[in-house]
């Protein structure tokens, strides 16, 4: 999968692609609108991930750009601007998704394996790791091909672990993924054990083997055994 | 005390103490001079007494005068006479009055005789209450007079001081109005007026400001944290952390998450403050709470606390950002400050929203719990959430209350159906 990442703090423009760069993902960064524009005429990319905020130009006009060029990439608008207005723009000028800073790396790499699907020309509306397959429409599990009963909230849980599959995510990560950044109750991360608790019951009971390691109390890792 | 009362009463007192006075004095003096003119006339009777004598007669009071005239033997006659006031019998009119009395020691006829002259004072005491009742009732006519233009003037002055006042008590920061200035006829109320119209626009000016630099200094943090966060993410992936590394990274999750919800809550208060959330629409608060409830769900069972909910089939139109995140905080409020096994009471009436909620403390202070950045040390939460709560109230003009009963701290929020 090929990213272009246009961010011009480049400390987080250097995060992103360390976090993205592995299993054949390809990062490829962009500091200015320039610069941007330069890499977007040379090559096509998967997705694009995009600051708003760009020291030589908003970063509004590279969709605009994209929208006119009829350009098939994946947008996803990373900003720190929380404004209501803001987004629906963004939206409108067709980015798929909005992700505000700050956001962790887990849930940007979620959001960018959903964007990617959504607009993959196969219309492959599933993901799977080994025996578990997971409907990404109904977010129904299968273990099997059985399908396995699981909460909205386990189940979405149990998607972000296995779009973000060989990496650690932290707890604060997880909590934040299921109950967004308007529950005031970013102190309290230990409850997510009680998910992970009974998601990998769920599993093991219909038959799969069990993913979740617990990595130094931070959080946790779905991988292969 | 009303500047009006306190003037008239201030003017009622001193008048009428002014009055007494003067009255008194008025009073005193006259009857002095009266006096002063009854022991003149006493003296000329004893004049006539000693004329009459020289001519060898006794003197006798005319019938019509009001005037006894005594003779008493005595033994020897001191040349000497003494005023004062007595009481007699006036025999003309058959009654007692009072009088001025002169007595005197004379040789009389060749005998020594004890004179003593009494005259009426009736007549006379008649003049001064005449007189008194004549200078006093114009005297408190004017008075009343200057009472009633007094409270008619002070009241068409005072008119635009109160329009002022009401402009005033309408004014509101958060308002796009400006602050309307009145029509002065007095100098020094347009003077105040001119002042507060100045005042007004600074106020404003500068609230703005200061909303505008909390705003730019909250996105201004994201960024770092942005940077910060990633960061974190990705030294939690390296596979050479020790399990003293990890209870760092948990602690650096935690601050970095609490500082930004900080700054997420700032920029919500600044938010709600320019009133950028208007999406108006009819809410079902009985399904929003329930389906909140939900959402807290591992929060509330974690800590084994009951919740005890009668909820009535309530619509109402109001902003869905603002009413999620009013459910969103008074659940989080009463989730943060219970204790383990504590009980959560929820209350929905087709006029109001009740949540209460057992905790550890005794009743907080209601003047300062929605202040931000006010929370008990123990609490981990931003300090923020009630002041939210409470300017969500403001914007959608909801009344909101805060009491202590039973052991169970209550919030309770009316609406105001239009």
């Amino acid at each position: 999968m090929k990213i272009l990442i246009i961010e011009d703090e480049l400390g987080l423009q250097r995060s992103i692609s360390q976090y993205l760069t592995c299993e054949g993902n390809l990062c490829t960064m962009a500091s200015n609108y320039a610069e941007a524009l330069d890499r977007l005429n040379s090559y096509d990319y998967d997705c694009i991930l995009l600051d708003l905020t760009l020291p030589d130009g908003e970063g509004l006009q590279i969709l605009n750009y994209l929208k006119r060029m009829n350009r098939p990439e994946g947008v996803i608008i990373i900003s720190a601007r929380n404004a209501l207005d803001q987004k629906i723009e963004g939206l409108s000028l067709g980015a798929d998704d909005y992700l505000i800073k700050p956001f962790h790396l887990s849930e940007l790499n979620a959001r960018i394996l959903a964007v990617v699907r959504r607009k993959s020309a196969n219309g492959d509306r599933h993901i799977e790791f080994n025996e578990i397959r997971i409907d990404l429409d109904a977010k129904e599990v299968l273990v099997s091909a059985k399908p396995v009963y699981m909460t909205k909230k386990e189940s979405d849980l149990l998607l972000y672990f296995v779009a973000n599959k060989g990496k650690v995510i932290s707890k604060s990560a997880a909590v934040e993924h299921i109950w967004g950044d308007d529950a005031d109750m970013a102190d309290s991360f230990d409850f997510i054990y009680t998910h992970i608790k009974n998601i990998r019951k769920k599993l093991t009971d219909a038959g799969s083997s069990d993913y979740f390691q617990s990595v130094y109390g931070v959080g946790y890792k779905f991988t292969e055994v | 005390m009303k500047l009006f009362t306190r003037y008239n009463r201030i003017l009622i007192i001193i008048s009428l103490f002014g009055l007494l006075l003067i009255g008194f004095l008025f009073y005193k003096m006259l009857v002095y001079y009266l006096d002063q003119q009854i022991d003149h006339d006493l003296v000329e009777e004893v004049m006539e007494v000693k004329e009459y004598s020289a001519k060898g007669n006794f003197y006798k009071s005319h019938e019509f005068e009001d005037l006894v005239v005594q003779y008493k033997k005595i033994e020897k006659a001191n040349p000497s006479s003494s005023y004062g006031d007595t009481l007699f019998y006036n025999p003309l009119k058959h009654r007692k009055e009072t009088a001025r009395y002169l007595r005197t020691e004379l040789e009389l006829v060749g005998k020594p005789y004890r004179v003593l002259v009494i005259a009426s004072k009736f007549e006379r005491q008649e003049q001064i209450r005449n007189i008194c009742l004549i200078i006093l009732i114009p005297v408190m006519l004017l008075f009343a007079l200057v009472l009633l233009v007094n409270r008619i003037l002070l009241k068409k002055i005072w008119t635009p001081f109160e329009q002022l006042l009401k402009n005033i008590t309408a004014f509101n920061i958060n308002h796009e109005r400006p602050y309307e200035p009145v029509e002065m006829p007095v100098a020094e109320f347009r003077q105040l007026n001119k002042v507060l119209v100045e005042l007004s626009g600074k106020v404003k000016s500068d609230y703005n400001e200061i909303k505008l630099f909390t705003e730019n200094a909250s996105h201004e943090m994201m960024t770092p944290l942005a940077v910060i966060n990633s960061k974190l993410d990705n030294m939690l992936q390296s596979n050479v952390l020790a399990k003293e590394d990890g209870e760092i990274l948990v602690e650096l999750y935690k601050a970095t998450s609490r500082l930004t919800k900080l700054n997420q809550s700032l920029l919500l208060l600044v938010k709600i403050d320019n009133n950028l959330l208007q999406d108006e629409e009819k809410i079902n608060l009985k399904s929003l709470i329930e389906e909140k409830q939900v959402y807290f769900q591992e929060l509330i069972s974690e800590r084994n606390i009951t919740v005890e909910s009668t909820l009535a089939d309530v619509s109402i139109s109001a902003s869905r950002s603002l009413l999620e995140i009013l459910i969103n905080n008074l659940f989080s409020n009463v989730i943060r400050h219970n204790y383990d096994g504590g009980k959560i009471e929820i209350n929905l009436e087709t006029d109001k929203i009740v949540f209460a909620n057992t905790g550890h403390n005794k009743a907080l202070d209601p003047e300062k719990i929605f202040d931000r950045f006010y929370k008990d040390n123990a609490s981990e939460g931003t300090g923020l959430g009630l002041a939210i709560l409470k300017q969500i109230c403001n914007r959608q003009r909801y009344q909101l209350d805060y009491s202590y009963y039973q052991d169970l701290h209550t919030f309770t929020i009316k609406f105001n159906h239009q």
